[in-house]
């Protein structure tokens, strides 16, 4: 067809223009219906988050941060050889100097060296917590989303009861029975107990969903049993918001460590921890800051360094915002 | 065709039936209409518009490129397309509504000849509403669920500062009355107001009593039922009690009396009830979420119209619906827009429905307009080769069962059909594969005490090679039958028969074979298929469950498999994000034949689906039967597909079964009303378009 | 709503008698002996271990106790303390104080937390998003007490513009710096929760409808956008009463407040469980009652929730 403009009808017949148009046919090529892009990259769930997460600066600067605290936690004696349990009662308060950069604290032990080894208190509870958490939690959400009913029920009422105990207040009631424990496991455990409820929704939220998608029911008609539905289609399918989740609560455990040593509930003094030294330089913030400076830096750089990270991640695999 | 033939020099020699069906003006404008005699000048110039989005790399996306046309009043105007054809950002444009990075690169958009592009925020506030109303596309994400319907139709309303009390005539409709002005004041065009209805009724049966009118009784209930409170105007009432036999003083003093004006209750409930809310007042006190999708979209044009403008934009307002609702609902919107004299921009990517409603069609194309004119004219005889395609893909009730190029004929179907899977001890085929008795499934209903009847009563047989289609309407049960013949769900009564035996005794082993024997493929693309998996190992899962060969003969398969479903083999790697709804309909189809089955469920496999790529998926599932004697079972709404497709069919409604019979029969010689109003309601029916294709 | 609010009621029943049920199982039940914690290890006096124990109903089988313990505090009798005072006369002292510290964080964090997320939300990209997201992201990040003790020696000892410590009076003056570092970290929350739901729902269809009606955009912000926005806020609002109380025990221990919060610190110090479980119990008791509150509050703000 060449010519722009042909009409069937005299053109006084119709309103002006609204004559017959037709465009050349090679103005637009016409495609095949539906043809595939074999040249495009293959990308998987996984792939194209990736994709996004690592041309996000949050993720770059709180995964360069992470490795560098994780290698910190694991190879304390890299960066220091003094002992943080060697205190000197008349190093008491003393300057920076020559190995020892940050000063001592009152107990006359090197603040630069507790600040390192801290780290590994910090982030193994953390991540303990985490694990837990994300175990516990996921399964007691999988379970009820997966089974619903009774189950559901009767799981959904608990999660609820838990859910009823303020986080930090559950906590205080428990630990106190335990002060003279000195070991980061009453921390994990008493954290996982009052902190899997928030997993637990999440999980059975992101299960019923899973599970109501009709590649379930495609499966159960290929022969597919519940079980293998469950391990194969919906924990899969479920495990983003989880991983969110997860990331973002990871900074909030070590937060709340922190706190419930300073309520004296946590850790004793035979452990080496960030929170224990800010609970003990908090008299000295008049006259010595700078021993509450360290630890608190070493603590709110790690927090955030997770918590970012956890944005990244929710951007990548959340874009809806389903875990808010 | 008068449609055709309309110009504005003409309209002063129609006849009065030949301007009817151009378009319904008021009524009362029939005896006037031949009066008026002014050049008619375009509602709306679109021209040579350009749309871009910007992705995230900061590259524009050109959605649309030059587009033009024009349109004026009174008129439906349609652009059809498929998506991403750029037919709804035109239409936003308009509005100056783009979504996310869109913005308008180029060209004018002229309404009533005042140019809108580069206009402020605050113009626009302006022209919406009141010049310009829409009536978005989904009904369940337009409304927001935390207001109450009536106050959401109250908004528009008070953003326009509306008379609540009054009609308003946009300026078409008042030229075409000119006659009457000099009669009509603007008290005549008063509501009845909720004070004013006692008072109304009494006085006028007063009136008619007094004069005598014979049958007082059936003229009130007319009255009474035709008149609304906020929405039927003083002169209407005094016209009706003409017609009803009152003398023209006494009609106008009861009407001057007794209609007072509205109040916003009145309005919201008068303007609910003109979109055909029944029971308008109490709905309006509703919220969204106790509204079906089909009431939703009567609020949304509601909403849409309240403020009276010259142009509605409907973005495909019913194709979310069943069909005989849209029928009701587009009948009842092209009723009222001719009564107000709105001019209508409508999506679509329905033909059909194009060719029924519009005078004036827009086809698109990748952002271009690839051809324009009258509708009628462009769809019977399309010039644009993407035009020829898009109608010769359309299904209408006009074309014939799909003849596959591999069809050998009936005597040698029985070649093709593969049986390698079945037991020897089979003796003789049955005529019917699967055959279904009295199937019912009863439903827990939350918070009532009695269940819901899904499916009552159904029987029915599919013939060996043959495709038998279900038809029905949402709510017909047709979706719960195929989950029972696939044992999905377990039936309260009755049977399912597969070769003979009744499944319900199955034990294990023989219910893994009949799953490999009968596969499902499902409506929805998107959840059919976990996004987790790779396209082979999709594809591959039913080899694994059923713990069929190894790595490299499964790998073989697949790729057998995906060369029979006409995919290339690299999309393998692939995930079902990466792939558009139709590839993803083959994957599922592919998986589907992984396992040689005899019998192929398909429930909506291909409503999702755009008109080129759902009838290139129906030809291959077409060529499938006829190479390898499938069975289908196939589970639609659209009747037009099941005329390509089906050699017989069932016809559902309120999970009972209400006809059976050969394609031909049903389409031919529909016996029960229900057949008959479903292809009633098909839009374009009964048009025959790509004369010459 | 009448049928939702007892619905919701009758639901808050099994929660109150299982969370109090928890608390004290986890204080009289676990190997952890409560009266032994009481000596801190010191040899005890088994006279008067055995009046201790008799005195809190310890010598019963534990279900027993535990009923007489829920039966008790029904009646808010919860018994002496070790200095033999009554424990709901220490609690009712300490509570006015706390309670009005939870308010003022309370009020502070809902406040700033949701104008700062809205105009974040708002003009997301701007360089006021920027910085209010900074800003958010490290409130969360730096623990209370470090954000607690940088402000009283800033603000306090140094500039002197708010009193450093609480006196026994707690005025509102005494109370405003606490009650920002309380109210701090859910604030940060709240602007991040507003200021991602702002941002979702500025592009809901339900929203561009309401521009085609024509109405402006501030009507359009306020009763659509944000509107929708806070349904979700008002949530965690109500979920957050929870870490107001756990907060306040570091916030009230950091400015000397003599609250509920340090009342319960010294009875840890002391090893008084007893008086522990009593002021969490109630403590519990007020989050309960709250979350029923804010959810009552919720379906009035949210129609869907009420069917």
């Amino acid at each position: 067809m060449t010519s722009a403009q042909t009409s069937a009808q005299p053109a006084s017949q119709l309103y002006p223009g609204q004559e017959r148009f037709v465009a050349p046919a090679n103005e637009v090529k016409l495609e095949a219906v539906d043809s595939v892009d074999e040249d495009a990259p293959a990308l998987g769930m996984w792939q194209s988050a990736w994709r996004v997460l690592r041309k996000n600066p949050l993720f770059i600067v709180s995964g360069i941060l992470i490795i560098f605290i994780l290698f910190v936690a694991l190879f304390p004696s890299v960066f220091t050889h003094v002992d943080p349990r060697y205190c000197n009662l008349s190093n008491s308060l003393r300057n920076p100097s020559a190995g020892h950069p940050f000063g001592f604290d009152q107990q006359g032990c090197d603040i630069y060296s507790r600040v390192i080894w801290g780290t590994r208190t910090s982030v193994s509870i953390g991540i303990s917590t985490t694990i837990f958490v994300t175990l516990f939690g996921g399964l007691i959400g999988a379970v009820a989303g997966f089974f619903g009913g009774w189950v559901d029920t009767l799981l959904s009422r608990i999660t609820d009861i838990f859910y009823g105990i303020p986080f930090l207040l559950g906590a205080i009631v428990l630990l106190q029975m335990f002060t003279d424990v000195d070991s980061i496991w009453k921390l994990v455990a008493t954290m996982t107990l009052f902190g899997w409820t928030e997993m637990a929704r999440i999980t059975r939220s992101a299960v019923l969903e899973a599970k109501n998608l009709e590649f379930n029911t495609a499966s159960t008609a290929l022969g597919s049993s519940p079980a293998r539905n469950l391990f194969r289609h919906v924990l899969p399918n479920s495990l983003a918001p989880m991983i969110v989740i997860a990331t973002l609560s990871l900074g909030q455990y070590i937060v709340s460590e922190a706190s419930l040593d300073f309520l004296g509930v946590g850790l004793g003094g035979n452990t080496v921890s960030w929170g224990v030294d800010i609970s003990n330089a908090q008299t000295l913030i008049r006259t010595n800051p700078m021993v509450l400076f360290y630890p608190s830096l070493a603590l709110a750089i790690t927090v955030l360094a997770f918590i970012m990270m956890g944005d990244a991640v929710k951007d990548a695999l959340d874009p809806t915002g389903r875990t808010a | 065709m008068s449609k055709k033939t309309d110009t504005p020099e003409d309209l002063a020699t129609l006849s009065a039936e030949e301007y009817k069906g151009w378009s319904n003006y008021h009524p009362s404008d029939e005896d006037n209409y031949n009066q008026r005699n002014q050049p008619v000048r375009p509602l709306l110039e679109v021209k040579d518009l350009s749309v871009d989005f910007t992705d995230a790399n900061g590259k524009p996306i050109h959605a649309v490129h030059k587009a033009g046309f024009t349109m004026y009043p009174g008129q439906w105007v349609a652009i059809v397309g498929e998506s991403g054809s750029g037919k709804s950002t035109t239409a936003m444009s308009i509005l100056n509504l783009l979504p996310g990075t869109g913005h308008i690169t180029g060209g004018s958009i002229k309404l009533d000849g005042e140019e809108l592009v580069g206009k402020s925020q605050k113009d626009y506030d302006k022209l919406r509403g009141r010049r310009i109303g829409l009536v978005p596309q989904d009904p369940m994400s337009n409304l927001n669920p935390v207001w109450r319907i009536g106050t959401q139709v109250e908004e528009s309303l008070k953003a326009n500062h509306m008379d609540i009390a009054r009609e308003k005539r946009n300026e078409f409709s008042k030229a075409l009355e000119h006659a009457e002005v000099r009669l009509r004041n603007a008290d005549d065009e008063l509501f009845i107001g909720h004070q004013d209805w006692d008072d109304l009724i009494r006085t006028t049966l007063e009136a008619l009593a007094s004069a005598h009118v014979p049958d007082v009784k059936k003229v009130m209930h007319h009255l009474r039922h035709s008149w609304v409170i906020g929405s039927t105007t003083r002169w209407s009432v005094a016209q009706d009690l003409i017609v009803a036999g009152l003398d023209d003083d006494t009609a106008w003093r009861v009407a001057k009396q007794h209609v007072t004006g509205s109040d916003m209750k009145d309005r919201v409930a008068g303007l609910l009830d003109e979109a055909g809310l029944p029971d308008a007042a109490t709905r309006a006190r509703q919220y969204p979420y106790e509204f079906s999708g089909g009431m939703r979209q009567r609020a949304l044009i509601a909403i849409g119209l309240a403020a009276r403008p010259d142009l509605l934009i409907a973005d495909e307002p019913t194709s979310a619906l069943d069909v005989t609702v849209q029928k009701r609902i587009l009948d009842h919107l092209q009723g009222l827009t001719d009564s107000l004299g709105t001019s209508v921009l409508f999506i679509t990517h329905d033909l059909g429905l194009a060719a029924e409603r519009a005078q004036y069609i827009v086809v698109m194309y990748h952002g271009h307009v690839v051809e324009s004119g009258p509708s009628l004219e462009v769809l019977q005889h399309p010039e644009h080769p993407y035009t020829k395609r898009l109608v010769k893909a359309a299904p209408s009730l006009a074309s014939q069962r799909m003849i596959s190029a591999y069809q050998h004929g009936d005597a040698n179907a029985d070649r093709f059909i593969e049986h390698h899977q079945r037991s020897s001890e089979e003796v003789a085929k049955s005529k019917n594969i699967i055959t279904v008795e009295h199937l019912t499934k009863l439903f827990n209903l939350p918070h009532k005490k009695e269940k819901f009847k899904a499916v009552d009563d159904v029987s029915f047989s599919i013939k060996r090679g043959t495709t038998l289609a279900i038809v029905g309407e949402s709510g017909s049960g047709k979706s719960t039958v195929a989950n029972m013949v696939l044992h999905l769900l377990k039936p309260d009564k009755g049977k399912v028969i597969y070769e003979g035996k009744d499944t319900s005794t199955f034990d294990k082993k023989q219910m893994l074979d009949f799953r490999r024997h009968v596969q499902p493929v499902f409506q929805n693309p998107y959840g059919s298929l976990d996004p987790m998996y790779s396209i082979y190992r999709s594809i591959a899962e039913p080899l694994e469950i059923h713990k069929i060969g190894d790595n490299k003969s499964r790998l073989a398969r697949v790729k057998e498999l995906l060369d029979m479903v006409e995919l290339p083999e690299s999309v393998m790697n692939r995930h079902p994000n990466e792939l558009s709804g139709g590839q993803r309909q083959r994957i599922a189809i592919a998986r589907a034949m992984a396992l040689n089955p005899d019998v192929i469920i398909a429930d909506e496999a291909v409503s999702a689906l755009d008109v080129l790529v759902q009838d290139e998926v129906l030809r291959l599932l077409n060529d499938l039967q006829a190479q390898r004697g499938l069975s289908y079972l196939f589970i639609t709404h659209d009747l037009a597909v099941v005329r390509q497709i089906a050699d017989d069919v069932v016809v559902m409604e309120h999970g009972q079964l209400v006809e059976r019979g050969t394609t031909d029969e049903i389409f031919e010689h529909p016996q029960k009303q229900y057949t008959k109003d479903l292809l009633d309601a098909i839009p374009g029916g009964k048009l025959k378009l790509g004369l010459d294709l | 709503m009448g049928k939702y609010f007892w619905h919701r009621v009758l639901q808050a029943i099994p929660v109150v008698i299982g969370t109090t049920f928890i608390i004290y199982a986890l204080v009289f039940l676990l190997p952890g002996d409560p009266v032994k914690a009481m000596f801190r290890g010191k040899a005890a006096n088994p006279a008067v271990e055995a009046q201790i124990r008799s005195q809190y109903n310890l010598d019963k089988p534990f279900i027993v106790q535990y009923l007489l313990f829920l039966w008790n505090a029904l009646h808010l009798d919860f018994g002496m303390t070790f200095s033999q005072q009554s424990v709901i006369d220490t609690i009712g002292r300490a509570f006015p104080v706390t309670i009005k510290l939870a308010l003022m964080a309370f009020v502070f964090e809902a406040v700033f937390g949701i104008l700062l997320g809205i105009l974040a939300g708002l003009h997301k990209g701007t360089w006021y998003d920027g910085v209010i997201l900074v800003l958010s992201l490290l409130l969360i990040s730096v623990p209370t007490f470090v954000t607690g003790y940088l402000l009283q020696y800033f603000v306090g000892v140094k500039w002197g513009l708010l009193p450093v410590t609480a006196s026994a009076a707690a005025t509102f003056n005494d109370l405003l710096m606490p009650a920002m570092v309380l109210g701090s970290v859910s604030m940060a929350s709240i602007i991040r929760l507003s200021r991602s739901e702002i941002d979702t729902n500025k592009t809901a269809d339900y929203v561009r409808t309401a521009r085609a009606k024509g109405m402006s955009n501030y009507s359009v912000t306020v009763r659509h956008i944000l509107r929708n926005s806070m349904i979700p806020v008002v949530t965690y609002l109500g979920q957050d009463i929870g870490a107001l109380m756990g907060g306040a025990m570091i916030t009230e221990r950091i400015f000397n407040i003599q609250g509920v919060g340090n009342l319960t610190y010294q009875a840890i110090l002391r090893g008084e469980a007893p008086l522990v479980v009593s002021v969490v119990t109630i403590l519990v008791l007020i989050f309960v009652v709250c979350n029923l509150l804010v959810d009552l509050l919720y379906a009035a703000l949210d129609p869907r929730i009420r069917y």
